[in-house]
């Protein structure tokens, strides 16, 4: 294979490694609340019942969330002053010290076939020390009163730049009783099930997103098909507004727009909407004496959440190097999931459906243009994990994500992830990950020739590592292909 | 002789025990919190004692930006005199009740306030809106700020029995309390704030 040929897989591959997001922690609300990582996490960033509440509530504890902060606060204006409104200034706090936590992970690679993709594409390598230490974090967490909240993250990637991945106000129990109603607005992530978005054990995100865009691309003049790159991602970190709540403890919601994918050279317009419903174990707020039963077992409840989404883009781009008019293209996605919790043991199912309407482009040498054509894709995903110790948690994941081009044949990706997860410290974990993974076809692009030529998968939403799977050299967009990818030891720690 | 002594005793006995019915009785307690950082913020007091209570004076100061006492439980009809002891300006102003400002008065200035109704005065200063205190308007002076142990006494209580209240700035609550005062002797009671 050329080495024009192979640029696209090479460069989606990159766009998959320069994309993975670590988890998260927040080492800021231990230190106002004066609390373990514990109450809220297992195995951070996932969340107990509890912390789950605490963070629907806005990144508050349920009831007066100022009757638990424990941590010093500068009053920028007293209560009372509320009565003076709008002659005084609404009144707020800040905490006497600057809410910041710090943290950093990264990750140790195996690759025991060499045949992998990875060994592949690095010159037979079978050890990485690159990701050791990938990214540094700063993360934001406090309160300017008990309904009023910040959020902010900066990402620093080792030799990438600063990303702002989140910074948030989130204005809660805006109207109505407490839960109902609050705002965000800001950048983060969107609100697409009942839980967050990093719940997961073995993955980064919960909802894993689909490598639509590797089929499609822009194409110059002379043919040359160059993939558009990340395409929309489901759960990122997107700039928007939304209103979410929970009603009476057991039916929560969000609607929201946002005007970003995350990805350069789209500008989107976005609308969702999400609702969920959870019987037995804590309320979603946290509220009354629906604690755990078992003091020792925070993290284990018999409950079951029902979960669904629709969510909605227009994204505009300009077509091949500004050859032809500004296009844009129109996806719907909708999905649901569900989390089965008996004791210890969870189960997250979750499932959607994706079209878009030019998710797909080639040079139509006749017309002299491009072609645009609608692709159809799905994604089906499932955790299992048993919490045995606080500190150790056995996983399995599933991820099968498929694409359809109009006229086209089904490419399906499998990917396994057996993994398990576990802390040294609360603020301190080590996640050990198998990973793989088996393609049914490859997702393509025209060459020059106008011949499909297969490019690597993107999708996904492993921990801090590539799970995209290359074709080899004499593969086809119809080839079938396993590998054990890689094995993995990632590393985290916060304070 | 012994009917002079035994006189005697019996008139020092008297004596002693008018002394201790002018001084009334003590009430004194400690008062517990949830979450206990809101404990500061708390008076104990009678909600109603019949008569007349002689207006007096009290002085709240300003000092390093902060309102000396925090808490400062007075009377309806007494005066509050504010003070400043600040190099910087201050103001005295408050959103309850019939709401008043003071305006603003520099170092070594004061101003007064007569408090004719009952109820909490939010006092805060514009300038610096940080600054925080309450005064507490009572119908009698049977009232005391707890310290910062929770501790309370209030003094000179009439003999009778009445109804101990408390109150606290961040709305914890707890149930009044039925206290009966013997005069010259000290009776306990205890509150425990919460939600």
């Amino acid at each position: 294979m050329s080495i024009p040929k192979r640029f696209p897989q090479l460069l989606v591959f990159a766009v998959v490694l320069a994309a993975a997001s670590p988890a998260r922690a927040i080492p800021p609300f231990a230190r106002k609340y004066g609390t373990s990582c514990l109450t809220c996490h297992t195995v951070y960033p996932k969340l107990t019942p509890f912390g789950e509440a605490f963070r629907r509530n806005g990144y508050r504890f349920p009831g007066v969330d100022s009757d638990f902060v424990k941590q010093g606060t500068v009053a920028l204006g007293q209560e009372a002053n509320k009565k003076s409104f709008p002659a005084a200034v609404w009144p707020a706090v800040i905490p006497d010290s600057v809410p910041i936590g710090v943290g950093f992970n990264g990750s140790l690679r195996a690759f025991p076939d060499k045949t992998a993709t990875d060994p592949r594409s690095s010159n037979g390598r079978q050890l990485s020390f690159d990701d050791l230490v990938a990214e540094g974090h700063l993360w934001l967490g406090a309160a300017l009163s008990d309904t009023t909240t910040l959020w902010g993250e900066l990402t620093l990637g080792d030799g990438q730049p600063v990303s702002v991945e989140h910074a948030q106000v989130l204005f809660n129990d805006v109207v109505g009783p407490a839960h109902w109603v609050n705002v965000v607005v800001g950048k983060g992530f969107v609100t697409l099930s009942s839980f967050g978005p990093h719940s997961s054990y073995a993955a980064d995100v919960q909802i894993p997103s689909l490598p639509v865009t590797a089929m499609g691309g822009t194409a110059a003049g002379d043919g040359t098909v160059t993939p558009l790159g990340a395409g929309l991602n489901l759960l990122d970190s997107f700039k928007g507004v939304e209103v979410n709540g929970v009603v009476e403890g057991r039916f929560n919601y969000a609607l929201g727009v946002s005007a970003s994918n995350g990805a350069p050279g789209f500008n989107s317009e976005n609308w969702y909407g999400s609702a969920g419903f959870k019987v037995g174990g804590m309320r979603l707020d946290g509220e009354g004496d629906s604690g755990p039963k078992d003091a020792m077992r925070p993290w284990a409840e018999e409950a079951l959440t029902l979960h669904g989404f629709a969510y909605h883009s227009n994204e505009h781009f300009a077509d091949a190097l500004g050859l032809g008019p500004t296009s844009n293209d129109v996806s719907l996605t909708v999905g649901g999931g569900l989390r089965a919790q008996y004791g210890s043991a969870e189960l997250d199912l979750g499932y959607y459906t994706q079209s878009h309407s030019r998710g797909n482009v080639a040079w139509d040498a006749a017309a002299g243009s491009l072609a645009y054509s609608k692709v159809t894709g799905d994604a089906l995903y499932g955790e299992l994990s048993y919490v045995v110790y606080p500190w150790l948690v056995p996983v399995l994941r599933v991820e099968q994500v498929g694409l359809k081009p109009s006229g086209g044949t089904r490419v399906t990706d499998l990917h396994l992830m057996p993994a398990l997860a576990f802390l040294i410290r609360p603020d301190m974990k080590v996640v050990l990950a198998g990973n793989v993974e088996t393609a049914n076809g490859f997702p393509t692009v025209p060459d020059p020739a106008g011949n499909p030529v297969p490019v690597a998968w993107q999708g996904g939403s492993a921990d801090w590592g590539s799970i995209g799977i290359g074709p080899t050299p004499t593969s086809l967009g119809t080839s079938k292909m396993s590998e054990l990818e890689s094995v993995n030891v990632f590393f985290a720690w916060a304070l | 002789m012994r009917t002079t002594l035994l006189a005697a005793s019996l008139l020092a006995s008297l004596a002693v025990a008018g002394t201790a019915r002018a001084e009334g009785g003590t009430i004194a307690g400690k008062v517990q919190a949830t979450p206990a950082k809101y404990l500061p913020e708390t008076v104990v007091y009678l909600r109603s004692v019949p008569g007349s209570h002689p207006a007096r004076t009290h002085e709240m100061d300003q000092r390093g930006m902060q309102f000396l006492p925090h808490v400062l439980p007075v009377t309806q009809g007494d005066t509050v005199k504010f003070l400043n002891h600040d190099h910087v300006a201050h103001n005295v102003y408050s959103p309850d009740g019939e709401g008043y400002n003071l305006g603003s008065f520099k170092q070594g200035e004061a101003a007064s306030f007569v408090f004719k109704k009952t109820g909490v005065y939010t006092q805060l200063c514009s300038i610096h809106p940080e600054m925080l205190a309450y005064v507490f308007v009572g119908q009698n002076p049977f009232a005391a700020a707890v310290d910062a142990r929770g501790h309370f006494l209030i003094k000179d209580v009439p003999a009778g029995t009445w109804q101990l209240a408390v109150w606290n700035g961040h709305k914890l609550k707890a149930p009044d309390r039925s206290v009966t005062v013997a005069a010259g002797k000290k009776v306990d009671a205890d509150f425990s704030l919460k939600r």
